[in-house]
């Protein structure tokens, strides 16, 4: 941390400003000229801005599982293969084996070089993929042996334009391989405008401040932000907590998944230390976590954990040190092990565990766990729309989100879904999914007592059951949390379990953790989402709030009495006196 | 003679048309009350005119009225309890909204209650397709039994949404009847009569502030009526919208959602009106800025955009209204605005305001936190004696504490130094607001003239231009009252939409053209009832269209014969391919055009004929110029001249710095750029034929 600034709070204040315009200007295009739904609607992107040697600078707000701990290595392998960057290049880089994500993330690189030829920055734009070549028709192949039976085109860091041209056989390769060219061709020319905007607005902003100024507030930017972090790591107690969580059995991993981490805090330095080496290698499945994904999902375990305001960027990230393992299932996937679902479920778990080993240090630190699996509320649905001369189909449904964590100052959020998308995914409509396909959504409702019990609960899960009108479809997820539930933080309870069923006729039938699954006319998908896990012990939950959530349907009378230990008179409100004697600990006299 | 009310949250702004021009008065608003404080200030200016009540609303032929009280009930729950009646499955579509979280980090925010609570909703067994088709048909013995519940719940409105009651209402219509007949007493709001859009949320949320609303918003506006009649008034009394029209007091209680945004829409219909009076532009920035909150709105071609997105409160925590409202961008940067410095060193600027009570520290009302009133104090632009027309002095030593203890001290800062922090990192939180709207717009803001009103406009209004590139900056003499000026110059405006969905190769010619019929003919009908002549109304047609797979639509006119051929549908899908290139910059012509939405908009001219911008009365008394001590950048404090507003000749130009005072503002011209007195009267601010660095700068940017 260099102790010499350059700038005052005041000037730095308004150049941050300025970047900060910048990622937004990019978001917002990108945002508005997405064809794709999951760009669109999900708003599954994030757009960055980094220095030369590939700090990250700025970020947009986006989902935090896009912009933590990869693009930085996504900008130092562009440095690696093109150490020579030139004004109007861009690159195409979806390698999870060179930082990116996971496959279907695609992102864009450009270079800001400036009027001599020097490269100033990076922009870096990443959006989630409708398609991307995968063997069958999902972005999220959980089920994948392997890199070559999930199939996915893989760009580690290729020259996609050059003077501001297109390199348009790199384009004919995607149209050929990627299912629905012409919505992919209309996702890339967005991407490529939102990262040539970011381009023209750090050059406009460098011709008006200069290169040598931007560059030194990039390092000034780093040092305040690497202050924040370091002061908010020196006012937490001294610690070293290990802790477990498990993903469910899974093809390929039969027994599930153990992930086990180790966090120390050290306050006299000012250092979080976060070991994940003690873990099991790459297994056959789509599970295994990119080394951007690895680093990202225990980093948000962390900034979950401590105050928001904190800045996210390079420099606050120094103050994390990370360690990883090759070849490990939560560590640097190695080529050819499959990463194609790393942005979700294994990540998920991660970030959970690391949130709740903070939680255990301390009163007022942490997070419970956040649902970890995308159910059939989420699946890729495929199939023929008789309403369109049976013309076919393929896209990701957001109909249903897991319930969010417990925390220290507040009751889970509903509809959170999962650590990695922190909440900013859009949820479906029920009238624009059955207009855009032939199905009828049937029922979607919070579903009550799913919730994680605590002083604050977790939010519930949601029940949602969906089926094809005149026609049958095909649904493929990737689910977690019914064996192991979203675990409480200090002493609150574990979150509702997930489930999966075929309705046909009367009859529920469980079935499979992420399909294929073929739904006749007739049948219908239901689908139960995880609750989220609460924080603290649910007797000491505010007994109004108790009472509020009996009257609002989302716990019974019932749990209420035997979790919460509130009893509620006839008229719903709370008898203070029987819930005085519920509450009070066990006699301890003798003991 | 017309008058225009606006009662804000602080004050009550009352502007007056008479042949000498406008002016302006200002009482406090009465939260208790709100149609005492718009007779008190009525009383004021009948009182400043020298004639009696009575006889000055006797003359008024129109009082057009906006108001916050609509915005105000839903804010602080004010609103009547209401019960929301959903397709059965869905009782959660208020709660769960469209998700989405504005913070991902941010786990101290609580998630939003839904509009309605879920022990107040009531699921209707019945189910329509997407095509229409009925699925399940409605249980009407479960109806009754809902009905009987609603008695028991004591509930004074309900709202029914049920899923596709756009493409076949039959259904919700006959929940409407069986309510009627059982609880003929209940105000009872229909999702697809109120506002037929797709997509259950944005329908339901719309159907339930509505109704919500009714009960209220009918006593008010009765009493309004009833105390103005009393008091003497002949004329009619009509209401803004949320969408920068007008409307007859009858319609407004009928759906008073409406009246949602009334008082935001209507800067922009008087920036519009300066704008075109100074020379005219293509893009006209409208930057309002007032108390505790900057507004953005904007004019393009004379047309003010409207977003689809207006949301009551923080976007996903708050409730969407589901209409088409005026595209306004607020941010917490007003006077009021607090200035404090984190624990690593860097300034902030809101979002915290100290509001009018205890407000700035210069107040003496127990404000300690440093504001920007008490920035620019400290500064010198403003004038400590005679603030807000000499209603208030102010204390300049409190402010030097407050900004030196918040700013200063903790950023090693001199008071100057702090001070001009904190104008700065304002300037630049305003100018971020402009260009999230410019942006959403596709305009670039260089091209634009930039309008500042609200009391706080003229502070850093000039900094604000020259950051954007604006070439020109006006400042109009009514500016501390915009939006009562723009009520003035409102005509009766309503909009109507009908779901059809289809696509320009498959389109579907007679569905659409029916549709066009029907939106033609409530458009004619609401003519008929204002009672304006046909000649000066005027129907346009849109659709809101989308390229395959795309969420979010585009409007594009369509002319007037509607689709004879399909000639008529491909000259369509060229105007939609422009629109996409002009605003997202670029366009798919080999791809299909998707509509859902067709909708239609009438416009019933109001006589404005004999309009005024410039002002008369107290407004146009010029004051003897001075000089006052003012910190400027770089040149640091010099003496410079003040003059009144009113006080500058037609022919001359003055240079900055210099600070220009008129009744409830002051405008600061920092040095290199110079400034002027239209045809309007408003202050025209530019930068100076005389080089300086400011006009280097600029330069560079547009190389």
């Amino acid at each position: 941390m260099n102790s010499e600034r350059r700038f005052d709070g005041a000037q730095l204040a308004v150049l941050s400003h300025r970047f900060q315009a910048i990622v937004r200007k990019m978001q917002n295009t990108l945002a508005r000229s997405g064809r794709s739904g999951v760009l669109n609607t999900a708003r599954d992107f994030s757009c960055c801005v980094l220095t030369a040697p590939g700090d990250i600078l700025m970020a947009a707000q986006s989902p935090p599982i896009h912009v933590m701990g990869g693009p930085d290595l996504q900008a130092r392998s562009l440095l690696e293969f093109y150490p020579d960057l030139h004004a109007g290049d861009a690159f195409l880089h979806n390698s999870p084996y060179h930082g990116n994500t996971h496959a279907a993330d695609h992102s864009l690189l450009v270079p800001v070089v400036d009027r001599d030829g020097r490269h100033r920055f990076t922009v870096l734009a990443k959006a989630h993929q409708a398609d991307c070549g995968n063997s069958v028709p999902t972005t999220y192949m959980a089920s994948a042996r392997d890199i070559y039976e999930e199939g996915a085109l893989i760009f580690p860091v290729v020259q996609v334009q050059r003077e501001y041209e297109d390199c348009k056989d790199i384009i004919r390769m995607c149209e050929m391989r990627i299912r629905v060219p012409e919505q992919w061709w209309g996702d890339y020319l967005a991407l490529m405008g939102t990262v040539r905007i970011g381009e023209r607005a750090v050059l406009q902003l460098a011709d008006e401040i200069g290169w040598e100024a931007l560059e030194d507030f990039s390092s000034d930017w780093f040092d305040y932000s690497e202050g924040r972090m370091k002061a908010v790591i020196q006012a937490l107690p001294a610690a070293r907590v290990t802790a477990t969580t498990a993903h469910d059995p899974f093809p390929g991993v039969p027994d599930g998944i153990p992930v086990s981490v180790t966090v120390e805090v050290d306050p006299v330095e000012g250092i979080i230390d976060v070991d994940l080496r003690d873990n099991i290698d790459c297994v056959p499945s789509g599970l295994n976590l990119s080394e951007a994904t690895s680093r990202t999902a225990a980093m948000i375990g962390i900034f979950n954990s401590i105050d928001h305001t904190v800045p996210h960027n390079q420099g606050s990230f120094r103050r994390i040190h990370i360690r990883l393992r090759e070849n490990c299932v939560v560590g640097i996937a190695r080529h050819p092990a499959s990463c194609s679902a790393a942005t979700t479920n294994l990540s998920s778990r991660l970030g959970n565990v690391v949130q709740r080993a903070m939680a255990e240090i301390g009163e007022g630190i942490g997070l419970a766990e956040v649902g970890t699996g995308m159910s059939p509320a989420e699946a890729v649905i495929s199939g023929r729309d008789p309403r369109q001369g049976n013309g076919s189909y393929v896209n990701q449904l957001f109909l249903g989100t897991n319930g969010g964590p417990g925390g220290p100052h507040a009751d889970g959020w509903l509809t959170q879904d999962d650590l990695g998308s922190g909440g900013a995914l859009l949820l479906d409509s029920v009238e624009i999914d059955e207009l855009k396909h032939p199905i009828v959504v049937h029922v979607r409702r919070l579903a009550i007592d799913s919730e994680g019990a605590g002083m604050h609960r977790g939010a519930p899960g949601l029940m949602v059951e969906y089926g094809p009108l005149d026609c049958s479809f095909e649904a493929i997820y990737a689910n977690d949390g019914a064996v192991n539930p979203m675990a409480g933080a200090r002493g609150g309870s574990a979150g509702g379990q997930s489930h999966q069923f075929l309705r046909d006729g009367d009859g529920l039938v469980a079935i499979d953790v992420c399909g294929p699954v073929v739904v006749a006319e007739g049948q219908s998908l239901v689908a139960l989402t995880n609750g989220g896990g609460g924080y603290g012990d649910p007797l000491r939950r505010d007994a109004q709030h108790v009472a509020d959530d009996v009257a609002q349907g989302w716990v019974t009378s019932g749990r209420a009495a035997e979790i919460y230990g509130v009893v509620l008179d006839r008229n719903g409100d709370v008898d203070e006196v029987a819930t005085a004697c519920r509450r009070q600990p066990p006699d301890r006299t003798g003991s | 003679m017309r008058i225009s009310v606006d009662i804000g949250g602080t004050f009550t702004d009352l502007v007056i048309e008479t042949m000498q021009g406008l002016e302006l008065f200002k009482a406090p608003t009465v939260p208790a009350d709100p149609i005492q404080g718009v007779m008190d200030v009525l009383r004021r200016a009948a009182e400043a005119k020298g004639v009696p009540l009575s006889e000055m609303l006797l003359q008024t032929e129109r009082f057009t009225h906006a108001t916050t009280r609509a915005l105000n009930a839903v804010l602080t729950r004010t609103t009547a309890p209401t019960a929301f009646l959903t397709t059965a499955g869905h009782p959660d579509v208020l709660l769960l909204r469209e998700g989405g979280r504005e913070d991902p980090f941010d786990f101290t925010v609580p998630y939003p209650e839904p509009y309605v609570p879920r022990s107040l909703t009531y699921e209707v067994p019945e189910r329509i397709s997407s095509t229409g088709r009925v699925l399940v048909p409605l249980d009407e013995a479960a109806v009754d039994a809902i009905c009987g519940r609603l008695l028991d719940a004591d509930v004074k409105a309900a709202a029914v949404c049920l899923l596709w009651s756009t493409v076949n209402p039959a259904h919700e219509l006959r929940v409407g009847e069986l309510l009627a007949a059982r609880l003929p007493q209940l105000p009872v709001t229909l999702s697809h009569e109120l506002n037929p859009c797709l997509r259950e949320y944005r329908r339901a949320s719309s159907a339930a502030i509505d109704a919500s609303l009714k009960p209220i918003m009918t006593d008010y506006l009765s009493s309004l009526t009833h105390r103005l009649r009393d008091a003497g008034l002949a004329g009619k009394v009509l209401m803004v919208t949320s969408i920068g029209g007008v409307l007859e007091i009858d319609d407004v209680a009928r759906s008073p959602i409406h009246a949602i945004n009334s008082g935001p829409s209507m800067a922009p219909v008087a920036g519009r009106a300066y704008a075109e009076a100074e020379g005219g532009t293509e893009v006209v920035i409208v930057a309002d800025a007032g108390g505790t909150t900057y507004d953005v709105t904007m004019v393009r071609k004379g047309h003010i955009p409207l977003t689809r997105d207006a949301w009551i409160g923080p976007r996903f925590t708050g409730h969407i209204t589901g209409f088409p409202s005026i595209d306004v961008k607020s941010v917490g940067a007003g006077g009021g605005s607090i200035a404090w410095v984190d624990a690593g060193g860097l300034l902030h600027v809101g979002p915290r305001s100290a509001g009018s009570v205890p407000g700035p520290a210069c107040y003496g009302r127990g404000g300690t936190e440093a504001t920007v009133t008490d920035a620019a104090l400290v500064l010198g632009y403003l004038d400590p004696r005679s603030f807000s027309d000499g209603a208030m002095t102010l204390e300049p030593d409190a402010s030097v504490a407050a900004v030196r203890r918040s700013v200063g001290e903790p950023m090693r800062l001199g008071d100057l130094a702090a001070a001009d922090a904190v104008i700065r990192l304002t300037t630049e939180q305003m100018v971020r607001a402009i260009e999230d709207i410019t942006l959403q717009q596709g305009i670039d803001p260089a091209r634009a003239v930039l309008i500042g009103g609200g009391g706080a406009a003229g502070l850093n209004a000039a900094w604000v231009a020259e950051r954007l590139g604006c070439p020109r900056l006006l400042i109009p003499p009514i500016g501390a009252a915009l939006a009562a000026a723009g009520a003035l110059m409102s005509d009766l405006v309503a909009t109507y939409a009908l779901t059809v969905p289809t696509s320009t190769d498959t389109f579907d010619l007679a569905g659409v053209n029916d549709a066009l019929d029907a939106l033609r003919a409530k458009c004619w009908a609401f003519a008929a009832r204002s009672g304006v002549s046909p000649d000066r109304t005027s129907v346009e047609l849109f659709a809101e269209a989308h390229y395959p797979q795309q969420i979010w639509d585009l409007e594009v006119v369509i002319g007037s014969s509607g689709f004879q051929t399909a000639d008529d549908v491909i000259a369509f899908a060229a105007d939609f391919h422009a629109v996409h290139e002009q605003v997202l910059g670029v366009a798919d012509h080999a791809s299909q055009v998707e509509i859902v939405t067709w909708g239609a908009r009438v416009r019933c001219e109001l006589d404005r004929a004999g309009t005024k911008l410039t002002v008369g009365g107290e407004l146009a008394t010029a004051s003897a110029a001075t000089t006052r001590h003012a910190y400027f950048p770089v040149i640091g404090m010099v003496e410079v001249a003040v003059r009144s507003l009113t006080s500058i000749g037609s022919e001359e130009v003055l240079e900055g710095p210099t600070l220009i005072e008129s009744a409830f503002t002051t405008v600061v011209v920092p040095p290199g750029m110079s400034c002027s007195r239209g045809p309007s009267g408003s202050l025209s601010i530019a930068q100076s034929a005389a080089p300086s660095n400011a006009v280097e700068a600029r330069e560079t940017v547009h190389r």
